[in-house]
């Protein structure tokens, strides 16, 4: 009798299948606790206890558990990559998470193959991808396996964005090729304690000759700044947490929940033209209670982006911050908003915009930034994008920050504008220096001719408040600030269902 | 802890004094820029141990406004 099917001794349990879950078994934490131990010692959790966090219970099905590192002599369980499929929320998703208890997380010849084949299936299947990167970058040992310098990992998953959300999540050290997918990533989570580069101690050391520690490198606060990662948790649980509530604004409707109290919003725009206010709390009081999460808060704060739901549909509110810059629209706030106008409009969820603008931002040292590229392009991502867009002027429009920001000939399903609003295709100060350039020329003495430029310049101000505009239709409505959320919400029943797509619509550019 | 003022303008109104505490985001001073009051937070809590500017002073981007000591 074959002896792979006589049972184990004192199993009874066929020989053959006892050897696979024994293969199994040993690549569970339970079987590997030095390392887990060691893991935990460092204050982090293992791959498996991340995707216990991240998904349903019990959904997980996992994908090349059994995989080895091709070059010889090294053991490693999964070859440091747990991935498979399963589901966050009821809906499914593909998940890839690096194991740092294997040879620090390493990318080897096998586990590049491995992943490229769930990003593959995840291609074919429109499936959302949830990325673990606790890692260093490649393994240097597998450089001699063939295979090492063929991998597509990084092509295919280029390719994934615009066809389902990706999220690359980094609670711990993503370095080199880890780095590189939370780069590609439609989202990117870091814990505050995380570090993340192009480049690690070893390679940073041996190019410039800096002894450098990974945190010294890339701290998390540092790439909030920067842009370079949109959401900052307290830790690998709370990372967890941010990435399931970032999924759900992708999977449809939810049930409504109770509307904030919106008679606040009538005192939120100060009654001084001058003062700053927080544009975040207008947000907060527009959409429904605790659905704000917004992106990349710490980087091109005069503009604020969000995911947000109103009466549990999902929108995208991009939104001038008076708080930084007086709202003017510099490099970063512009970079930031167009790439998040084109992240809504790769999985159709409509735009808010929120307008109070004095405008772009002035000045040479502006200039060195190419304002110039950087506003176009968020022109450009508004006039291309097909999703239905909802403006609300709060106050300032100005310019050509209020063209961009949801103004007329961007065709917003609707355009309203709050009692405080004030137009101008320029600052009107100095509009009123061109238009009466002749008339102020004429008067000779300086006082007087103060006087008269503050009289002309009243005068456009006169001409330009809320009512005089909404007199020439020059929007849709003046609306109480409380009724904003009622008829944005009953706007969004006019629009059509996102048809059924097969193909993607479009790529998220990577900032 | 260096207190930088994030934009061109003018000092507008200093709304603190050396010795004042102050937690993180607090107002320091209001500059006028963009025609807008355009507060400078604290970048952290502590004691603010220098102010540099002086009202209707220009400041540049970047500049040191003021020091906190933590």
């Amino acid at each position: 009798m074959d002896q792979s099917k006589q049972n184990a001794p004192g199993t009874g349990v066929r020989a053959d299948l006892q050897a696979v879950l024994d293969a199994h078994a040993a690549t569970q934490d339970a079987a590997r606790k030095v390392a887990v131990d060691k893991q935990h010692a460092r204050g982090r959790c293992t791959a498996r206890e991340g995707i216990d966090q991240l998904l349903d219970a019990g959904s997980f099905v996992e994908y090349g558990g059994l995989a080895k590192p091709a070059t010889k002599g090294m053991q490693g369980a999964a070859d440091g990559l747990v991935m498979g499929t399963g589901k966050v929320d009821g809906r499914p998703v593909a998940i890839v998470a690096y194991d740092y208890t294997v040879y620090a997380g390493t990318q080897s010849a096998v586990n590049h193959g491995k992943i490229s084949r769930m990003f593959q299936y995840a291609e074919r299947q429109r499936l959302p991808v949830l990325c673990w990167l606790d890692g260093g970058g490649a393994r240097p040992h597998d450089m001699f396996v063939q295979s090492m310098s063929m991998s597509t990992t990084f092509v295919t998953f280029s390719r994934l964005s615009g066809l389902a959300p990706t999220v690359g999540i980094v609670p711990g050290r993503a370095f080199a090729g880890h780095a590189n997918l939370a780069g590609l990533s439609d989202c990117a989570i870091a814990t505050k304690s995380a570090s993340m580069g192009m480049a690690g101690p070893p390679l940073v050391e041996a190019a410039l000759g800096m002894k450098l520690t990974p945190e010294e490198i890339g701290p998390a606060d540092v790439h909030m700044k920067a842009g370079s990662i949109d959401l900052l948790a307290e830790d690998a649980a709370d990372a967890c947490r941010l990435a399931r509530k970032y999924l759900s604004y992708f999977s449809g409707p939810v049930a409504p929940v109770a509307a904030p109290d919106a008679a606040k919003l009538r005192d939120m725009v100060p009654e001084s033209p001058r003062r700053a206010y927080d544009v975040r709390k207008v947000v907060e009081g527009m959409v429904d209670a605790d659905s704000m999460l917004e992106l990349k808060p710490a980087w091109g704060r005069a503009m604020v982006t969000a995911l947000a739901r109103i009466d549990g549909r999902t929108v995208g509110v991009v939104a001038n911050q008076p708080m930084f810059l007086g709202g003017a629209m510099d490099s970063p706030a512009c970079a930031k908003s167009a790439r998040f106008v084109e992240l809504c409009d790769a999985y159709d969820i409509p735009l808010l915009l929120l307008c109070d603008t004095p405008g772009l931002m002035v000045g040479p040292e502006i200039e060195k930034t190419a304002l110039v590229r950087h506003s176009a392009r968020l022109l450009s991502a508004l006039a291309n994008a097909t999703v239905p867009m909802m403006t609300v002027v709060l106050r300032k429009a100005y310019g050509l920050g209020y063209y961009i920001m949801g103004s007329r000939p961007l065709h917003p399903a609707i355009l309203l504008a709050w009692p405080t609003a004030e137009f101008g295709g320029m600052g009107l100060e100095g509009a009123a220096s061109i238009i009466y350039k002749q008339e102020l020329e004429a008067i000779e003495d300086v006082a007087e001719r103060a006087e008269a430029h503050r009289a002309f310049t009243a005068e456009l101000k006169a001409y330009n408040t809320s009512l005089r505009v909404g007199e020439r239709v020059g929007f849709d409505d003046v609306t109480d600030p409380a009724d904003t959320r009622r008829i944005l919400s009953a706007t969004m029943d006019t629009f059509p269902e996102p048809p059924r797509r097969t193909t993607k619509k479009l790529t998220v550019s990577p900032i | 802890m260096d207190v930088k003022s994030e934009i061109a303008g003018k000092v507008w109104k200093i709304v603190t004094a050396v010795g004042d505490t102050v937690g993180e985001e607090d107002e320091i001073l209001i500059l006028e820029s963009m025609k807008m009051e355009i507060p400078v937070g604290a970048p952290g809590a502590g004691r603010i141990s220098e102010i540099l500017v002086e009202e209707a002073e220009s400041v540049q981007e970047g500049q040191v406004v003021a020091r906190i000591e933590a």
